[in-house]
């Protein structure tokens, strides 16, 4: 086909790097400085595909030098806006990617770039052709964007100056990302895109809770709606608040039926126990109840141990996935954890008992400080003695539950009467879909559970002998 | 009095004997689909819907019949033999032959460890293959139950064997007829290979400690050119670890790691690797002949399966003891099991007896070792090759007549005299190339009327490229894991993995091994996952880039696009079936026990995973893939598959046969052909690639996926076809399915077609069969609707 280019442009590149050998020039990266940018524009600002060099071209570069790097894109159209900044400029990654002898590297202010000397004997001589290539990309994949125009800077004291601004953009963008809470918007987004494997699965994505296979935070459910409104992800109109705590709108349970296909009808968005969000496969992270200490573990994809519950993650993530509201197990993305309302109708954070320590790491400073020593990983608790232990000698406030339960037993039990009721489970699957917990506190050694069925027998005398 | 159906009541018991057959099943396993230990007619259903949409086509070598007396029976021209079979039910029986042969091979492999395994191990040793909720994903679909132990996987081999003696029944004259039913069979034979494998795979990595889905398992050095040939040499021809695994404990607790070479050739050497890393790989079977004529081995131990007939002869002119440790190949040798160690051993160094059956592993463990220290002085001192030496390859060189005979009995049609030729000026070069891509059969030497050894002058010319032919293959990791699974489901679904592409199977490449390596590299760039496992594994490894580093250096081995994974021996197949079985179970909540026709139906529509044999040439391998096959994965091999001689091929301009049901509502939808077709071969590399970006479409695609893998499919095509494909088009649903950088050139394309556009939004309007839905869900079986529409 005729490509206007002097380059292949196919998603083929994109794992290609540049080595120092093999490289023209390096552009912005950890020995110099550099950006990119997004910005949202009018209609009438923007001449469609201009692009604007300040400073040195490719052309004027000597072999084997560096630079400073910045790219700013202005687009425009009807649907754009600047929620939607974000979005655009971590394509810019991808797309440049995709650019045969061009590697790109990080985002916003780390963004790393190099140039294959290739690419300059095959005819690359200007950062037009690669804005140029850019832009096309931008527009035939994001059809919201009208127009689209690009600076690109060399120049050092303007890419400074212009960092500086950039910077600026970023921590403002950070903090309505940070901000912006499920209160705050009329709509959430739905997301199918797993239907091709996952035929019953549906992601509601709203500003306190990204997809659970993390990929899908509520901007982009925003910016796909947009491209495709009628596509896998949309916008799903919240309704009326039925529950502010647990996270249940009216709109999502109405759009709830069509998106299972019948399966459910309810979902409790942040709820761990009541009518909770559906887990397809590919969640980062499996929460499991534990019923011997009334808390909740979470356990993530790269622990390859035994949770203090006895299993492993891909045995709870077996009880899980497939799609289905699936009380007592819980998948999530290790974004979730960063939620402020995180399974916030469970007791949130209090009702934490157990994760493995690489995961803890990775979250911690999402953890409340005061929880962070109290919560056990394997090198406090390998089973639920260890853990039981752990939790009284922390004094941990799963312990205030245990107290409440001892005055009120019946008071808790999760509310399994009423989930039953609401849709159709395998079983009210609290207790019955629990695996048992092979380890008992102090057990004997391994029970032996015989069952006959449809047997009469009748013994006058069992003699246990013990072996020589 | 006679006892009745009904209930009784025991008055009494005394001095009663309970004999308990097994005990621990702690629940009653319950099936959960219709079909757990289906009888060879029990899948017949779904057979017939594969078969009606991917229709057999054969390609017999010959048109009569002599299978019994009343024969021979000339079958042209739609005549009927004697018992009135025809041509077409005659090929079809073929078919389930070889697929029957080649199951039997992998389920008595499977049989030998499981009587060896469980005699040493006990039959409640349990069963570990790494972090899996599925351990036995293939056990669980067809028989319906959930092994824990080792012990457990009797009543599987049990069902396998049974159900192969009623398929092999029916292959006698005057049994079955239909050419559909006798394909129904072999698909039968081909899914009980792939069960057969499955337990010999789980109970050698449970048992015998290999990597255990183990992503990061170490490097095996691989080549002709990585043994030291000073050193006494112990070569182990095969597939079947456990005689091997003797001769390495022995050779461990003793320390002689350094001072005898240790090597295998064919899967036995994976597994050895597999088994302890030390090991070492000569490499496939086409290797055989050419390292036995190389003189390098000192002690040669077959076992099983890809060893080639003329071993002990082959071994006997160099003065190498054959040690044969399986029943399964004796060639007429005394069985001395029961004889001491060292009067094997002293018969053996004094060439009274050219080789021995030995089947006690004992004293295998101990002789082999023994006998290379003392084979290795006797042997090297007299220099002793079957290769000709500088003066004697000249002679021989100049002998060539040019008279091509050795080049029309070649597999691969190599242009030897061409090389010969060159040879009498000096040049080498043109052997050195033909020394990759010949595949060792030794024809040649039988073909030659001036009685040139040319396999051995190839080998001869060859020298340089043999001592610098050293690779490395990341060892079998055997199973994919659930969590790599889950992780890998979002590129799946964001269509940035735009398949799964398993290289299987054996050496016979119609040219050269370095195709698979090519094919490979290219695929993997495109982030394909790669996973690779018996020969092919070994091969891939085989070449470096200009680095000095192999694609398993270069990629890592997660199953996460853009890597590449070994699983292992031709065994551990199974695991790479078995991950689309995982796909349905971990995605989809797909119920697996005693349900292959659902998850089947599954893996056709909406996991994109192809199988290549590119070099098959065994009937194990055209079971492995008529195995994938009736699981809904498609196969391509390479040119010889065609002498298989049945094909699935899928017609797409039989439009009827591309309507599936919606499972939503029963609603028939018509489709694209999406896979294309089941069985086929490709001619060349460069036919293949795209051949596999377009296997990999599925009806279920989403926009992403469909808009990457139509990518792939346009750049193969354009990049070794020069051309578009002709039938891109048929992939588009609509815009969204376009690839990204090409969007506005292909539309234009669409336009030219006749299509409807909306050129302002850049929309396509009027054109493709049918629109995108992503919560469409594609079923070919009916009872899976949740309402059939009449």
């Amino acid at each position: 086909m005729a490509n206007e280019f002097p380059f292949e442009i196919s998603p083929m590149f994109e794992g290609e790097r540049v080595r120092k050998d093999d490289m023209f020039v390096e552009l912005a990266g950890p020995k110099s400085r550099g950006f990119e940018l997004v910005r949202a524009a009018g209609v009438d600002e923007i001449e469609d595909g201009k692009f604007t060099l300040i400073g040195p071209d490719l052309s004027q570069m000597q072999e084997g030098s560096r630079h400073p790097y910045a790219m700013i894109y202005r687009v425009a159209g009807k649907l754009v806006e600047p929620d939607l900044e974000a979005i655009v400029e971590r394509r810019n990654h991808d797309f440049q990617n995709y650019i045969q002898g061009y590697m790109h590297l990080n985002q916003r202010y780390d963004v790393w770039v190099r140039i294959n000397k290739d690419a300059i004997k095959k005819g690359l001589a200007s950062f037009e052709q690669i804005a140029k290539a850019t832009m096309m990309l931008f527009k035939n994949e994001l059809s919201f964007i009208e127009k689209i125009d690009a600076t690109y800077i060399t120049d050092p004291d303007e890419v400074e100056k212009r960092r500086e601004e950039a910077i600026k953009i970023y921590e403002a963008r950070d903090a309505r990302t940070r901000g912006l809470h499920d209160e705050d918007v009329d709509v959430f987004y739905g997301c199918t895109l797993c239907q091709s494997f996952a035929p019953t699965n549906a992601c509601v994505v709203t500003p306190d809770r990204i997809s659970l296979c993390g990929a899908i935070n509520w901007f982009d459910g925003r910016a796909a709606a947009k491209v495709d409104p009628e596509g896998p992800q949309f916008a799903i109109p919240k309704g009326e608040v039925i529950d502010p705590i647990g996270g249940e709108y009216s709109g999502v349970n109405e759009k709830a039926v069509a998106l299972s296909g019948g399966e459910y009808s309810r979902i409790k968005i942040h709820s761990f126990f009541e009518y909770p969000h559906t887990s397809c496969g590919c969640f980062e992270v499996v929460g499991f109840y534990i019923p011997e200490v009334d808390g909740i573990g979470w356990v993530d994809r790269d622990f390859t141990g035994i949770a203090p519950n006895g299993l492993a993650f891909s045995t709870m993530a077996g009880q899980t996935g497939g799609g289905k509201q699936i009380i007592g197990f819980l998948g999530v993305g290790v974004n979730y954890f960063r939620s402020p309302k995180f399974i916030q109708p469970d007791g949130g954070w209090k009702r934490v008992v157990w994760m493995p320590k690489n995961l803890k790491e990775k979250i911690k400073a999402d953890i409340p400080p005061e929880l962070v020593d109290k919560l056990p990983t394997e090198e406090n608790a390998t089973d639920l003695k260890t853990l039981k232990e752990f939790l009284e000698k922390s004094q941990h406030p799963i312990m205030e539950r245990w107290k409440t339960e001892e005055a009120a037993p019946e008071a808790e039990a999760p509310s399994q009467t009423q989930a039953a009721s609401g849709w159709s489970m395998p079983a009210p699957s609290m207790p019955a879909g629990m695996p048992m917990m092979p380890m008992q506190f102090g057990g004997g050694d391994g029970g032996v559970k015989l069952s006959f069925k449809n047997a009469k027998i009748s013994i006058d005398r069992i003699v246990f002998k013990k072996e020589k | 009095m006679t006892l009745k159906k009904g209930s009784f009541v025991i008055e009494g018991l005394e001095n009663v004997q309970i004999n308990i057959g097994k005990v621990g099943a702690e629940e009653e396993e319950i099936a959960q689909g219709p079909t757990p230990r289906p009888e060879i007619i029990g899948l017949r259903d779904w057979d017939y819907r594969i078969i009606d949409r991917y229709n057999p086509v054969y390609t017999p070598t010959g048109d009569t019949c002599d299978f019994c007396t009343y024969g021979k029976c000339d079958l042209t021209g739609n005549k009927e033999g004697a018992c009135g079979i025809d041509l077409e039910g005659q090929s079809a029986r073929q078919a389930l032959m070889v697929s029957i042969m080649g199951a039997a091979c992998h389920s008595a492999h499977g049989r030998h460890l499981l009587n060896y395994l469980i005699k040493k191990y006990g039959e409640d040793f349990k069963i570990d293959v790494g972090p899996s909720n599925l351990q036995a994903p293939l056990t669980e679909t067809i028989m319906g139950i959930q092994p824990k132990t080792i012990g457990d996987f009797r009543p599987v081999l049990d069902y396998v064997e049974e159900q192969l003696t009623q398929l092999i029944a029916t292959t006698n004259t005057g049994q079955e007829g239909a050419a559909r039913d006798f394909e129904s069979k072999a698909l039968h034979a081909g899914m009980l290979d792939l069960l057969g494998m499955e337990v010999a795979d789980i109970i050698q990595i449970s048992c015998l400690g290999f990597p255990k889905s183990d992503e990061k398992a170490p490097m095996a050095e691989i080549g002709m050119g990585i043994l030291d040939p000073k050193k006494p040499v112990v070569i182990c021809v095969g597939h079947n670890i456990a005689a091997p695994a003797y001769i390495l404990d022995y050779m461990d607790k003793n320390g002689q790691f350094d001072k005898i070479e240790i090597a295998g050739l064919c899967c036995t050497a994976h597994d050895m690797t597999r088994y302890n890393k030390t090991a070492k790989i000569i490499g496939s079977m086409s290797k055989e002949l050419k390292y036995i004529r190389s003189g390098i081995p000192d002690v040669l131990v077959t076992d099983e399966q890809c060893v080639r007939a003329d071993i002990l002869k082959e071994a006997q002119k160099l003065h190498i003891p054959v040690i044969a440790t399986n029943e399964k190949i004796t060639y007429g040798l005394p069985d001395r099991s029961n004889d001491s160690v060292d009067a094997i051993i002293d018969d053996l160094v004094s060439g009274k007896q050219p080789g021995v059956v030995l089947l006690d592993f004992e004293k295998i463990g101990e002789l082999v070792p023994k006998l290379a220290m003392k084979m290795g002085p006797i042997r090297k001192a007299k220099g002793l090759t079957a290769l000709p030496g500088d003066e004697e390859f000249k002679k021989l060189v100049t002998k060539c007549t040019k008279c091509l005979q050795c080049t029309r009995d070649c597999p691969q049609s190599l242009p030897i005299s061409d090389a010969m030729a060159a040879a009498v000026n000096g040049d080498l070069s043109l052997f050195e190339i033909l020394h990759d891509k010949c595949v060792g059969c030794g024809r040649c030497d039988y073909s030659c009327p001036a009685d040139i050894p040319v396999l051995n002058v190839i080998e001869k010319a060859s020298q340089r490229v043999i001592r610098e032919e050293k690779g490395k293959m990341r060892i079998g990791r055997g199973q994919i894991g659930d969590p790599e699974i889950r992780e890998e489901g979002r590129n799946l679904v964001l269509g940035t993995t735009p398949g799964v592409l398993a290289f299987v199977g054996c050496g016979n490449y119609p040219d050269g091994t370095k195709d698979v390596y090519d094919i490979v590299e290219e695929m993997i760039q495109r982030s394909y996952i790669i996973i690779t496992s018996g020969c092919s594994a070994m091969d891939v490894g085989m070449f470096k880039d200009k680095d000095g580093k192999t694609l398993y250096e270069r990629y890592p081995g997660r199953f996460v696009k853009g890597n590449l994974l070994n699983t292992g021996s031709c065994v551990s197949n199974a695991h790479i079936a078995a991950t689309t079985i995982k796909v349905a179970s971990i995605f989809a909540g797909r119920k697996t026990k005693g349900n292959w026709e659902e998850i089947a139906d599954y893996v056709l529509n909406r996991v994109g995973a192809v199988g290549i044999a590119w070099g098959a040439y065994s009937q194990k391998a055209f079971a492995i893939g008529t195995g994938c096959n009736r699981l809904g994965i498609p196969v391509v091999t390479g040119p010889h598959g065609t002498k298989y001689r049945r094909a699935f091929i899928g017609k797409p301009y039989r439009k009827e046969t591309w309507n599936v049901l919606d499972g939503r509502d029963g609603s028939v939808i018509n489709i694209e052909p999406a896979p294309e077709h089941l069985m086929i071969t490709a001619e060349t590399k460069d036919e293949l690639m795209p051949l596999l970006a377009k296997l990999c479409f599925r009806p279920s695609d989403n926009s992403l996926g469909r808009a990457i893998k139509l990518t792939h499919y346009i750049e193969l095509s354009e990049k070794y076809l020069k051309k578009l494909p002709d039938d891109w088009h048929i992939y588009v649903r609509n815009e969204a399915d376009l690839p990204v950088a090409k969007r506005e050139q292909l539309m234009k394309l669409l336009g030219e077609k006749g299509w409807k556009i909306d050129w302002e939004k850049k929309k396509i309007l009027e054109g493709p069969l049918r629109k995108v839905d992503v919560s469409f869900q594609p079923t070919n079986v009916p009872r899976l609707c949740k309402e059939v529409k009449k």
